[in-house]
């Protein structure tokens, strides 16, 4: 259990997270899910200490973390890849960590097997690529056996087969009823493994609700109608909160009424109707929404000449 | 990466409260490991232990050869600034267990900087500020394992080079015995001196978080400060030569010399000096370390 309250960090003028309470609880995947530079990598910094919040606090199962007398039992943490010394083999990096908390060589054998390390245990850790990293990282959160697993951006650099693996990995922790806490920018990989969702972005929180809960919240219902008399097709429709959109002349996206109601209207008005697709909001949708006017950096249309690297001064009204 | 991986969850075992935990010892040990498992830390000890003992015997060796210009009636060596009189070799010959320290402490300077400096540059300190987050534990086992490792360093070589200066020293005649005045101490303070000159420099290191930078300043207090001081400003008042005692390397010279000298520090003053030096640098980087974002 993560309990954060008034969480604030400044640095300098600029306020990368600005006062967030949430709680993460045991038994289920929580996705902490945001844009680039949203905060989640300094509320996970200040969850194991590593920042010390500009005001407000957080607790890892009722205590500060640095409070613990085994951390790394009680939190493992994977943040952002590559915190080992380049020259140090990985198998070697792991029993440093593990000697802190007398933890015996055998786990550290153990979580080399369970993370795919086994054949470049031994090889310097400079060498090895994102994926590896990570599997690394994650190597070294599992050491202490912990009740509560972070993990910043897991997925980054990690192949399809990897990918999936940490998707099974969070489950079963999850089903094993501890504490997982996943960040990612990439909401379809966020569909594909929370439970809940706590939604970041500027330094606050937008939403923190189960995943299915923010897929029905968001988005009517809608409905891509191919007709050749779409107007005809409008009129009967009209009334019951019923809008609608020309994509092309014979094209219209309708939201409001499901589909089985346009497909009444339209036998009742003799209206050919070729093309009848309901569309779902995806998770996506729903995100984009939610983080729309809550991204630090936005892209622009390129055409326009905008400065390369632009932050976007207008997304911030 | 196309390795297999198996089964997600760890062993369910059961969860006890009184396993492994954080302590002390626990993390001197891993910091031991960390040393232990860097090859350039192991070849920079090697090479100060070498570099030591060889700067040892070129040292008997040159008061072997000057002894033996002196006996042959030839003109004096030159073997210290022009006009002052010539020291006694036989005194000299005494310095040689200590006298590869100018160069060992610029190594173990040098390593002590990087044994901390490169947490920072490879993202290492996090790794270790996660696993041990109250910080200061993590950050004292690395000063007393640099410490233990350099003083063993340090005594070692000034006993080698005791033993290879001998046979050098003998041929006219210089050779002296470990039981002789001050000679063990000295061979031990050899270790000492380099112990602290390890801490000093890892305070150094920890606070500028850079290798690069904190070799340079610990090169800059330990050798060239100390140069500028002397030949430089020390004619601007008489106060510069009296404070320059105190600087680090300067105060140690007394901590390992065998014989007393008119005005200068004793031996047990040097070596408080140049601990307080350690002291003061390891508390800062303690202080500093605890409050800093990592």
């Amino acid at each position: 259990m993560i309990e954060a309250q008034g969480l604030f960090k400044r640095y300098g003028d600029k306020t990368a997270v600005n006062g967030i309470s949430f709680t993460v609880h045991p038994g289920r995947v929580t996705g902490f899910l945001g844009p680039n530079g949203a905060g989640k990598s300094t509320t996970m910094r200040m969850i194991v200490g590593l920042d010390t919040p500009s005001a407000g606090s957080v607790s890892v199962n009722g205590r500060r973390y640095a409070e613990h007398r085994a951390p790394l039992r009680e939190v493992g943490a994977l943040l952002e890849a590559k915190a080992f010394h380049t020259k140090r083999s990985a198998y070697n990096h792991l029993r440093a960590m593990a000697a802190t908390h007398g933890i015996p060589n055998s786990r550290v054998n153990e979580v080399i097997e369970m993370t795919g390390l086994g054949p470049v245990a031994k090889k310097r850790v400079g060498g090895f690529s994102m994926g590896m990293g990570q599997r690394l990282g994650i190597a070294v959160a599992m050491l202490g056996d912990p009740q509560t697993v972070i993990l910043d951006e897991p997925v980054n650099g990690l192949d399809p087969e990897g990918v999936q693996w940490i998707r099974h990995l969070a489950r079963g922790l999850a089903a094993e009823g501890r504490t997982v806490f996943l960040s990612s920018h990439l909401m379809s990989e966020m569909a594909m493994t929370a439970d809940h969702l706590i939604v970041i972005g500027r330094g606050r929180i937008i939403a923190d609700a189960p995943v299915s809960e923010i897929l029905a919240g968001r988005g009517q219902l809608r409905t891509r109608v191919r007709t050749d008399r779409p107007s005809d097709l409008l009129a009967a429709l009209r009334g019951d909160g019923t809008t609608s959109t020309f994509l092309e002349p014979d094209l219209l996206e309708i939201t409001g009424p499901d589909p089985r109601r346009i497909a009444e209207a339209a036998l009742r008005q003799q209206v050919l109707v070729y093309e009848l697709t309901p569309l779902q909001a995806s998770l996506e949708e729903a995100y984009m929404e939610l983080t729309a006017s809550e991204v630090e950096y936005s892209s622009h249309d390129l055409s326009l000449g905008p400065p390369a690297q632009g932050v976007s001064e207008g997304s911030r009204s | 990466m196309s390795t297999s991986t198996s089964t997600p969850a760890a062993p369910a075992r059961a969860r006890r409260s009184d396993g492994p935990r954080l302590n002390f010892g626990r993390v001197l040990r891993s910091e031991w490991i960390k040393v232990t498992t860097v090859p350039s830390t192991l070849i920079l000890l090697a090479s100060t232990l070498v570099v030591m003992v060889g700067l040892a015997a070129l040292f008997a060796w040159s008061l072997q050869t000057g002894q033996a210009q002196l006996d042959s009636g030839g003109p004096p060596p030159q073997m210290g600034p022009p006009g002052e009189p010539l020291p006694d070799f036989g005194d000299l010959a005494r310095g040689a267990p200590s006298s590869g320290i100018i160069f060992g402490q610029l190594l173990i300077a040098s390593l002590a900087v990087v044994l901390i400096a490169s947490e920072w540059a490879t993202g290492m300190i996090r790794s270790t500020m996660v696993a041990v987050p109250k910080r200061v534990p993590a950050l004292l086992a690395k000063n007393v394992i640099a410490a233990a490792v350099s003083f063993l360093i340090g005594a070692a070589a000034a006993l080698l080079s005791y033993l290879v200066a001998q046979p050098i020293l003998a041929v006219e005649d210089l050779a002296f015995a470990l039981s002789d005045d001050n000679i063990v101490a000295s061979i031990l303070n050899t270790g000492t001196y380099l112990a602290l000159i390890a801490v000093i420099s890892m305070g150094i290191g920890t606070l500028l978080r850079n290798t690069a930078g904190g070799v340079v300043t610990a090169v800059g207090l330990f050798f060239v400060l100390p140069v500028i001081v002397v030949n430089l400003i020390s004619g601007l008042a008489d106060w510069i030569p009296d404070a320059a005692r105190f600087l680090p390397t300067n105060a140690g010279e007394r901590l390992v010399a065998v014989t007393a000298e008119e005005g200068a520090l004793t031996q047990l003053e040097g070596g408080l000096v140049m601990a307080a030096w350690a002291v003061v640098l390891l508390v800062a980087s303690l202080l500093v370390t605890r409050r800093r974002d990592v």
